[in-house]
């Protein structure tokens, strides 16, 4: 703790003098020696990230505030997004006197790497906005997104009605689970949908398994634990290293569905892994998974892809 | 943890351990009251697989307080967390008035249970925030309550999401247990 703080002070301390010494023996700034000396992905993006936003210089202060606003206001998108990524570039290499018929690539790199870091942030504020919708069973729209759920867990079982017992068998805990939503709002109810929507039989797949009478869990309820996971891995920045490696662009609401896609496959190998006795193992497990994967994220190389096979004979 | 903290800590008594469990039907928000309890974030809450425990302080007690969910798959697994009990505090939605009988039936079991016997009850009639809660009185009468002679009881009006009301319950448990 005190080394781990010491260390620090001593970080801070120096770091002036360091990035100095090397713009001064390599000819280059900061930001151009992370995106000519890391990989793409990850490590080049959070390095890049990193630099600008402990920068001291006014300018490129002004530029992260006016990028932060307007990814804030979900403007990183469509047609604004190329001339957002060009006013950070030009604002750079104006600030860096960066010649830019020689530094091509590094143009290149940095623009993709403004790209991925307001694009995720812009994503956090969408990811928050479907999380702060309750679910309101007089919205068509969210109850058609429920019965799709429905159809595409159980194509050959009709829902006998709207409020039934039916919906407990895939895993919500009584007749209507529109109070099951919670905190998670319509963002758990999207992440369900996508999951069975987009890898229908491998959501098919795993709600099999999650009705194993003894080991079981309930799908649809540990469904909206989870996206309360990749909800916080989002928020606190720790799933960037997964979507600067997976995504090249922009990340936007699929990516992140994907995210959940493959935490559950990975919860349902994991659950069934930790041999519970009982559901009441559930908060033991989620929060061993949460390690898991936490620890997983903190590798810069780290990309989740979803593996699991389902044998449709 | 700031120093300031750390010397009232040193110096405070121990305070006394109080085993709390909360239970009630699914949604009606035991782990809303169990994080406002705890003055944590209420924003973010998933129905409870299993159950979640914290330890609060309060009253001058230390509350290790046990939040069992309530979906009805789970309640068969309530009495694994009867055994050392002080207080129970059951929690009821009052606005989901067509699930009334059932928290009813619930709560009548778990007074018909031995390991249960003679522990204080606190029933706290939630969500009172919302325009269609039934008043606790009312609630009250509809669960017969005043039929409990054999523990001390305490119905309270609250609203763990606005937080009103659930500092007089807290209060009520430890008038209670100083007494014992």
């Amino acid at each position: 703790m005190l080394f781990g703080s010491l260390y620090w002070y001593a970080f801070w301390f120096f770091r002036p003098l360091v990035k100095w010494f090397l713009r001064k023996t390599t000819k280059l700034c900061e930001l151009q020696r992370v995106c000519y000396g890391e990989p793409s992905g990850a490590s080049r993006t959070l390095g890049v990230e990193f630099s600008l936003v402990h920068s001291k210089v006014q300018r490129i202060q002004e530029v992260v505030g006016m990028m932060n606003e307007r990814s804030e206001n979900c403007e990183f998108t469509g047609k604004f997004l190329k001339s957002n990524i060009e006013l950070a570039v030009i604002s750079l290499i104006r600030v860096k006197k960066i010649n830019p018929t020689i530094h091509t690539q590094f143009i290149k790199s940095f623009g993709r790497t403004v790209e991925q870091i307001w694009g995720y942030k812009q994503l956090t504020v969408e990811v928050e906005n479907l999380r702060r919708t309750p679910y309101d069973a007089s919205n068509p729209e969210h109850e058609d997104l429920l019965i799709g759920l429905w159809e595409r867990l159980n194509p050959d079982i009709p829902l006998e009605a709207r409020i039934t017992k039916q919906w407990q068998d895939i895993g919500f805990q009584g007749d209507d689970p529109k109070t099951d939503f919670r905190g998670m709002g319509l963002l758990g109810l999207h992440n369900l949908y996508y999951f069975s929507d987009y890898y229908q039989k491998v959501a098919q797949h795993v709600l099999l398994h999650s009705q194993h009478p003894v080991n079981g869990y309930t799908f649809a309820i540990v469904g909206i634990n989870l996206t309360s996971l990749a909800y916080h891995l989002l928020q606190d920045g720790a799933a960037k290293t997964h979507v600067f490696n997976f995504v090249k662009g922009s990340p936007v609401m699929r990516h992140f569905h994907q995210l959940y896609c493959y935490l559950f496959c990975e919860f349902d190998r994991f659950w069934f892994d930790s041999k519970p006795k009982s559901i009441m193992d559930f908060t033991r497990i989620i929060d061993a998974f949460e390690v898991s994967i936490r620890s997983s994220l903190a590798n810069p190389q780290t990309v989740f892809r979803i593996n699991m096979l389902v044998d449709t004979i | 943890m700031g120093l300031l903290a750390i010397l009232r800590k040193l110096k405070s008594s121990p305070d006394k351990e109080l085993r709390i469990l909360l239970l009630g039907l699914d949604n009606a928000g035991k782990t809303t009251l169990l994080k406002s309890l705890a003055s944590e974030d209420i924003a973010h809450i998933t129905p409870t697989q299993g159950f979640n425990i914290k330890s609060v302080q309060s009253e001058g007690f230390r509350l290790n307080v046990w939040d069992i969910g309530g979906q009805r798959k789970i309640r068969p697994y309530w009495r694994n967390y009867f055994e050392n009990t002080d207080v129970l505090i059951y929690v009821i939605d009052s606005a989901d008035r067509k699930r009334l009988e059932e928290t009813g039936q619930e709560l009548e079991e778990l007074l018909s249970e031995a390991a249960l016997a003679g522990v204080p009850l606190l029933i706290y009639a939630n969500k009172q925030d919302l325009l269609h809660a039934a008043p606790a009185s009312e609630i009250a009468t509809g669960l017969g309550l005043h039929t409990i002679k054999d523990r001390a009881w305490q119905i309270q009006a609250c609203s763990a999401t606005a937080g009103e009301g659930i500092k007089d319950g807290m209060e009520w448990i430890s008038k209670t247990v100083k007494k014992k």
